[in-house]
């Protein structure tokens, strides 16, 4: 949207306000005295999200509808990490939200990107994975260790989803 | 009144969620809302086939993206929303954030609340339930506001909270005082019961009726229509198929 602040009804009285500094209380500027939250607008640096396909211009079908566009508005920089980057993507062609390519800046090929989640219409989540994470941030010593197997220790994606991603997600028609 | 019900807990709690539906507007529960999905299904095939529903995560929302959804709310156009919180308060407050007296260092973390604290002032009516009737979930104060009860007057607000069903009873927010006041007694249930598992002052001065006890054409409806009907769309099936009786 571009402008500076925008205002949001309810929040007043809440402890959630009372944690946010971007958000205060201001009379609406023309009756002089109706009171509403006024939240200042978020503007990213980076936004990185993970979609279905994306074509050498930065054209994005998400797979599904999303609010990718309004996040891609606002941020500075964005990365689109893709399962699939075809030639070239129109519109008509977008399944779900489409991005155009004027708002992106970058294109990754990332098949499998969304493991452990799933990917609507490629596959589903890696739940004994998911399992693994949700135990291993318990405590900062084990998340560290998690971190080190599936994150540094990694040279590339293409050798994460070699070790990581189970075969029979990666058997076509494996979709949820 | 003796002997034990011919309904579940569910049962009753999702017929009296359905009699706060009226017809012609919109009424809404979020995810994991098992009940209130019941009662809305069974408002629509009782006295409001009029009713437009949206239940968050099923076939019965005509919107892909909360914004749409949001953005309906904030228009004034939403009628009824059904929601629960840990912690329910008598200021008409629900906690869905976190437990403990430090904000800082919580005992235990929840989800959070969504847009709980914005549709709360956004719904023309709330109805907030909680399947648990006990000292802990029903508090004086709760823990961390997520969404408030009551507002100062110069407050842009579209709606208030209503009332609050349990399964023990049924409380009426009263918007001038900004407390909850016990209105209803649900069959079975005794006034000490309900005192001694509240854990703020219920308001009462009188004589509390009786809440009148789900219809034998009701529990029809619920167990012959809406049960089938959940099971073969999706909605909360596996849960329809062991809380609702199969009448």
């Amino acid at each position: 949207m571009g402008v500076p602040y925008i205002p949001v009804i309810g929040l007043v009285g809440t402890d959630l306000l009372k944690r946010r500094d971007d958000m205060v209380l201001a009379p609406d500027p023309f009756d002089g005295k109706t009171v509403s939250v006024v939240a200042r607008a978020m503007r990213p640096d980076v936004a990185v999200f993970h979609v279905d396909k994306a074509d050498r211009a930065g054209n994005v079908s998400c797979g599904y509808p999303v609010e990718a566009v309004i996040l891609a508005e606002a941020s500075h920089h964005v990365i689109v990490t893709a399962e699939e980057v075809v030639d070239r993507l129109d519109e008509k062609d977008a399944i779900g939200t489409f991005v155009p390519s004027i708002l992106v800046d970058t294109v990754v090929h990332a098949p499998f990107g969304s493991h452990p989640a799933g990917m609507t219409g490629r596959y589903g989540p890696d739940k004994s994975h998911m399992k693994q994470y949700v135990e291993a941030s318990c405590d900062d010593a084990s998340f560290a260790a998690y971190l080190k197997t599936y994150v540094f220790d990694i040279g590339s994606h293409a050798d994460y989803v070699e070790h990581f991603v189970p075969r029979e997600l990666q058997q076509p028609g494996r979709a949820t | 009144m003796s002997g034990s019900p011919n309904y579940s807990e569910s049962e009753l709690m999702a017929v009296l969620m359905a009699r706060e539906v009226r017809d012609g507007e919109v009424s809404a529960c979020g995810a994991l809302s098992q009940i209130p999905a019941t009662g809305l299904l069974l408002a629509k095939e009782l006295h409001a086939p009029d009713a437009e529903l949206i239940i968050l995560n099923t076939v019965f929302r005509p919107f892909h993206t909360s914004r749409q959804f949001h953005f309906l709310a904030q228009r004034g156009e939403l009628g009824l929303f059904f929601v629960s919180g840990v912690q329910i308060d008598g200021h008409g407050n629900y906690n869905l954030h976190q437990l403990g007296t430090d904000p800082e260092r919580p005992e235990v973390r929840f989800p959070g609340g969504y847009g709980g604290g914005m549709i709360y002032y956004c719904a023309r009516r709330t109805v907030v339930f909680r399947s648990e009737h006990t000292r802990r979930s029903l508090v004086e104060r709760v823990d961390f506001i997520s969404a408030a009860g009551s507002s100062p007057d110069n407050v842009l607000r579209l709606g208030n909270p209503s009332k609050l069903i349990t399964p023990k009873a049924s409380l009426r927010f009263d918007t001038a005082k900004g407390r909850l006041l016990l209105d209803t007694i649900h069959p079975t249930h005794t006034m000490d019961e309900i005192r001694e598992n509240t854990g703020f002052d219920l308001g009462v001065t009188g004589a509390v009726a009786t809440t009148p006890a789900p219809t034998a054409e009701e529990l029809r409806v619920l167990r012959s229509v809406v049960r089938p009907k959940m099971i073969e769309t999706g909605t909360y099936a596996a849960w329809a198929e062991r809380a609702l009786g199969s009448g």
